[in-house]
Parts: structure tokens; sequence; C-alpha cells
């Protein structure tokens, strides 16, 4: 029983280079490999080619070929396709296309023709087995990250594949609830004889369950397999992999504590009837670095959303001491944001102009545009798209466009996510040092207590809808 | 009402609608109206959400009122009252008009406030045969809507954060939304393929949604009885 590789070849352009070149390896379904390595390496790329996903929905195979149980999977329809290979993804927010927990799973498994008397039954195991029956009737926008990531688990437990395929899943959930989705993995495998492939940036929350621990970089699969119970840490750490545990050693300037720029006195948020911020009191310096942690939909998110006028709250976030419900037009840029996805904050056609936005009333803006884009490493890209960079060149660009403002405070909503150790650095190194060299607030959201704890002066803790000052992330 | 067939609950009321077009009587659309809200509040509709709904629908009202009272077909007006929908009494004119929005606001309202969409698709494809790749994808849009209505505050929020001045159907504010729907398309598909969903291939039906006496009933009237009713006391 095994997904294998041999001497494959993949591409998504034909004219450009191979994203995964001559791949050749077993993974064996007697035990739970996770496949780490730097963004960008073709991880993901592996794995939707192992659930048969690529090339039919993208790309293009040059050489060699993927087995699953010795069948390609992409020669299988979807019906068949789902009971040999099972595919978690990254986003938990779009893996559904039903309104509840129950009328999802009931599609799940009417797509690979469960007779009818069989799937009350069915759908009560899986929900029972992934411990969330309680969340059976509830809609699936009401759910937390982790909830979503669970009801999908219950899918996969429904459909019953041979292979479990996990694209980052953890991504964009708290380490608790990651913990007991990982927990449940482990027990899926080991009572069911489910093969787990899956691939991540971080590997704590699978040193508990994983049995085996392989690298990819630069599109090539490299030769070594790690204990997951005996880490070698001098190797992750050559190899960019963060080690769990250990620092990020950031190479920040001393803190200057300046006034206080940002003031939240009495804030409140409630969404859909529930109270999801309340009376939350905090003062943000210029100078400082700021992380907000908490469990996965404690309010973060919805904080920074307040803060960005998507959401509107009562009590009063001051800005210098004005209200930001009432900043003028030209004070608006005072306050940046950063978003999780870069795209969300691109407001300009090209990157040239997506700088020039930020620099509209100085009388050198062309010239300056073109020293911030030397700066960053994108002149070259100055006449195209935004969206066409790659991740990290957005995330340069989107940073740099609110740094070219006079920003006073930039609130960052999980800057980091889903970046490995290497571009995790460099964001939060980028970010700090700006916001001690030109004196600006920093606030971050994160779920990773390690960059909480190397880049913040002080840690907030968000726990049913209040903030609280505290020494160490989760306390 | 929310038992009916949504299948045959659509038909049943889009044959009224064309049934109120031909019927030139303030009445016949204040008893439509009225009808429908009473189907509405027997379904337990929030009678608060239910008023909330119908202020733009007053409004509207209002303003035809108004409109037809003012070109009602008097001697004032270049028009013929057997060529336009209009009369020759000014109050008549605009209770006309006025009940005419009432009464397809309530028939509107009627079928979408009782209807659940995930029977309103599975009816439609197992009753009107709409195939099931279309059906699902449509469910699956749904799905995105309010994200994509989270997007447009978020994007919107972007500009604002940046000292830029946008309207709300701004292209510069439309195009981030337009790639994110593409990809938030890819993403979808490429997640209801790997959970065993092909557009061709068949399913089976956990509860399937079927046509039963009483959706009969209510065809036979909306589609039966109100035309004739029509032709005899019109």
């Amino acid at each position: 029983m095994a997904i294998s590789f041999e001497n494959l070849q993949f591409t998504y352009f034909a004219d450009r280079k191979p994203v995964l070149a001559q791949v050749s390896a077993a993974f064996d379904a007697s035990e739970i490999t996770v496949l780490t390595g730097p963004s960008g390496c073709g991880k993901s790329t592996l794995l939707y080619l192992a659930a048969g996903i690529y090339p039919q929905a993208a790309g293009l195979v040059q050489g060699g070929r993927v087995t699953v149980e010795g069948v390609e999977p992409a020669s299988l329809k979807p019906p068949e396709r789902c009971r040999l290979v099972g595919l978690m993804f990254q986003n938990p927010e779009l893996q559904f296309c039903m309104d509840t927990v129950r009328n999802e799973l009931i599609f799940c498994l009417e797509n690979i023709r469960t007779d009818p008397a069989e799937i009350e039954a069915r759908m009560d195991e899986a929900l029972a087995f992934c411990e969330i029956a309680h969340l059976k009737d509830r809609t699936l926008l009401s759910l937390s990250g982790g909830e979503r990531q669970k009801v999908m688990l219950a899918c996969l437990t429904a459909l019953g594949p041979k292979w479990l395929l996990l694209d980052e899943p953890f991504a964009n959930i708290d380490d608790e609830a990651a913990r007991a989705i990982a927990a449940k993995l482990g027990q899926l495998h080991r009572e069911r004889g489910v093969g787990i492939l899956a691939v991540d940036h971080r590997l704590e929350n699978w040193l508990s369950v994983a049995d085996t621990i392989r690298f990819l970089d630069g599109g090539r699969l490299l030769p070594e397999t790690m204990d997951a119970r005996a880490l070698d840490r001098a190797r992750l750490e050559a190899l960019g992999i963060l080690v769990p545990g250990a620092s990020y050693g950031p190479q920040l300037p001393p803190a200057r504590p300046g006034e206080v720029v940002l003031e939240l006195r009495n804030l409140s948020l409630t969404h859909q009837g529930s109270a999801i911020l309340r009376n939350v009191n905090a003062q943000f310096r210029r100078g400082c670095l700021y992380a907000v942690v908490g469990p996965s939909g404690c309010g973060k998110s919805s904080l920074f959303g307040a803060l960005s006028g998507v959401f509107p709250y009562r009590g009063e976030a001051l800005l210098e001491g004005r209200s930001l419900k009432k900043l003028r037009r030209q004070d608006l840029g005072k306050i940046g944001f950063v978003t999780q996805n870069p795209q969300d904050q691109f407001v300009g056609g090209t990157v040239r102009r997506e700088i020039l936005a930020s620099l509209r009333r100085d009388p050198n803006a062309e010239a300056r545009s073109e020293e911030i884009l030397r700066g960053i490493r994108l002149w070259r890209y100055r006449d195209i798209s935004p969206y066409l960079l790659s991740q990290g060149q957005q995330r340069r660009l989107g940073v740099a466009a609110l740094m070219a403002y006079d920003c006073r405070c930039l609130v960052c909503d999980e800057p980091t996510y889903a970046q490995d150790r290497r571009n995790t650095v460099a964001i939060m190194d980028g970010l700090a040092r700006q916001a001690r060299e030109r004196n600006v607030a920093l606030i971050f959201s994160t779920h990773d207590p390690q960059l909480a704890r190397d880049y913040a002066d002080e840690i907030y803790s968000l726990k049913e809808g209040t903030l609280h000052a505290c020494a160490e992330p989760g306390v | 009402m929310r038992a009916l067939n949504p299948a045959c609950k659509f038909v049943g009321l889009l044959v009224a609608t064309f049934v109120l077009a031909a019927v030139r009587s303030p009445w016949w659309n204040f008893a439509a109206f009225l009808l429908s809200m009473a189907a509405i509040l027997a379904a337990r509709v929030r009678p608060g959400k239910l008023l909330l709904l119908l202020i733009p629908v007053a409004l509207a009202a209002l303003g035809m009122f108004f409109t037809g009272y003012r070109f009602s077909a008097d001697g004032s007006m270049p028009v013929r009252s057997d060529v336009f929908l209009v009369g020759s009494s000014q109050l008549w004119n605009g209770l006309l008009q006025a009940s005419r929005v009432l009464a397809y606001a309530g028939l509107g309202y009627a079928f979408a406030l009782t209807t659940d969409r995930i029977r309103m698709v599975r009816s439609f494809q197992r009753q009107f045969h709409v195939p099931q790749v279309f059906a699902y994808g449509l469910l699956a849009a749904w799905g995105v809507f309010p994200h994509m209505v989270q997007e447009f505050r978020r994007t919107r929020a972007a500009f604002r954060a940046r000292g830029i001045r946008v309207f709300p159907v701004s292209p510069a504010l439309l195009a981030p939304l337009l790639v994110k729907s593409v990809r938030w398309s890819e993403e979808l598909a490429v997640a209801m393929e790997s959970k065993g969903f092909a557009g061709s291939e068949p399913r089976t039906d956990f509860s399937p949604i079927r046509v039963r006496w009483f959706d009969w009933v209510f065809l036979a009237v909306c589609c039966l009885a109100l035309p004739a009713a029509a032709v005899l006391f019109t």
C-alpha cells in the first residue's frame, strides 16, 4: 500500500522551468509522513498530483507518473477517486458547497452513491468519530476555522478513503485545535489503516502522531528521511525549516516607547447577535511591537476588522486622540493595515501605481516610488499587475506601500500566515525594523506563540471577547 | 407554505404574477398581497423581519401611487386608457400602480421567505431536470456570497485606509473582487471534486423532493382557478 512517484516532472507552464523535477519516492501507508520544505518548493503541487487534481485542473506532466495503490488517480472519476484519496485543504472557508454540516455530509455520501438508508448512520458515525456530533445542524458559516477543519475531517471519514492527503491543514487554526485534529488523524491511521501524507511548514503539531519527515527543496525530493520522534535540529535549521520550540532569532533594535498612538476604550462588537468583543481597553505606543494571540474564532480578525472599518463597533478607538470613525481623509493613511492575504490591500493597477497611491501628496512621488521599488527589489516588475507577483513579492509590496505613507500605527492580521521559516523571519524582521526606525506602533496577530515571544514587546491575549496583557502567549 | 414543493410553488406563483399583470384591479392586487402576507406569517417568519423587508416595498408603492396619481389618462395626458395600463381616475390609477408593487413584492417574499434554498435547488434538479453541475454550482456560489460581501467591505476599507475615495461600483473596487472570485471558484471546484462530485456521474438521493397531493392542489388553484376567476370576474 503506497503512493509512489516515478521520475515525475511537472510544470504549470510549458515554457517555464519545472516545479517538480524528477521526483521519485514511495510513501508507505503504514507510516504518517510529513513532507516539509520552503514556500514555493512544490509541496502542495506534489499533493495535488497524488490526489489526481493535477494535471486535469492545471499544469502539465512532462514525464514520469504517480500512482496510489498501483492506480493513477487522475485516471479515475471523482466518485472512485475520493474512495482512494481524500484531500484536506489549507483554507477551511472554501471547502464546502452546502449550508449546514449535515447537508455537507449528505452531499459527500450521495456523491459516492451511498444507499440512502445508510446515510444517516454513516453521517452520525463520522461526526461521533470527530467528536462534533453537536455541530450537526449548525451552519458552516457559524463555525470557527478549527471546527470547519473538523467538519472536513468528518467528511473525509465518511467518504472512507484509503489515503488522506493534507495540505497545511493547521495553517488557519490555533494550536489546541490543531493538536485535537492531529490526534484524530493518528486514530484514523491506527484504527482504520488510513495512509496519511501531509505537507506543512510547521512540524510541532505533527510530532505526537507523525512517523517520518521528508524534505522537498526547489522541486526536488531530498533522499534523506528523519524520524519524527528524534528530530535532528541542526539539520532542520540548515534546511531552513522551523525547529519546534526554537527562536526565530529576531534582529531588532531596542524599543523606544513613544507616546500613545492608538487607544481602545470599551470597544465592543457583536456579530449576528452574539458578542465577539466586550469592552476591550488597550493602549498602543509608538515604536513598540504588540502581539495579539488567542484561539481561532476568539475575535482577533474582528478586532482588526473593526479598526479598519469593516465591522461596526461600539465604544471608542482613538488615533492620536481622534476617533477613527471621524478621521479626516488626509489622516486616513496614518493607520495602515497589512492583511492576511496581501491581495486584500492592493489598490493600484500596477506595482508602481500601488506605491504611487501612497505618495499622492509627495511632489517627488515618481522618484520616491522608484527608490522604494528598487529597495524591495521589485523595480523590474513596476509595470505589471500586483496580482501577478509571487506571494512573497506581494507581501513586500504591500508593506512598502503602507510604509510609504506617513503611517503612525500598522495593524497586521496574521502577517506570516502559511509562510515558511525564512519568509516568516524576512517579513517580521522587515516589519519590526520599519516600526522601530520610523517610530510606528506595530500590532500583529498570530497563532504562533514563538513568533509572539520573539517579536513582541507586549503580548495581549484575546479570550472570551476581552483583551488581557500577558507575559506568555496562551496565559 | 414551507411544505410545498419548491418547483410547484415557483410555477404557481409565477402564473399568479402573470394573471395579476393581466388584471387591472387594485382589489385583486391587495388580495394577493394580503394572502401572501398571511402565508408568510403562517410559515412562522418573524413579523419583525417581515416588517423590515416591507419598508422598501412600502416606499416603492408610495412612489408608484403618486406616479399613477399624477400620470393618469385624464384630459391632461396625451395617452389613451385602452392602449396604456392607465385609468381615467387619478386615485384609481394611483391605487392600481401601488397595489401592483405590493402584490409582486408579496408573492416574491412568499417564495423567498418560505423556501429552503437547498430544497429549492434539489427540487429544480428533480422536477425541472436542471443539470446537477449547474444546481450544485449554484449552491456553492451561494455559499461564497457572504464571503464576497465581506471581501467587498475589506477592499473598500483598503482604499479608505490609503485615503482613496471610491464609489461602491467603481471598477477599481470591483477588479480585486473579480480576481478573488475566479480564484475562489477554482478552489471550490477542486474541493467539490475531491469529495467525489462529478457533474455527469449518477448520485443517490437521500431525501428526494416529491410532488404530493397538496402541491397539485396549489398548482390547480394558481394555474387553473385563478386565471378562470380572472376571466369571469374582471
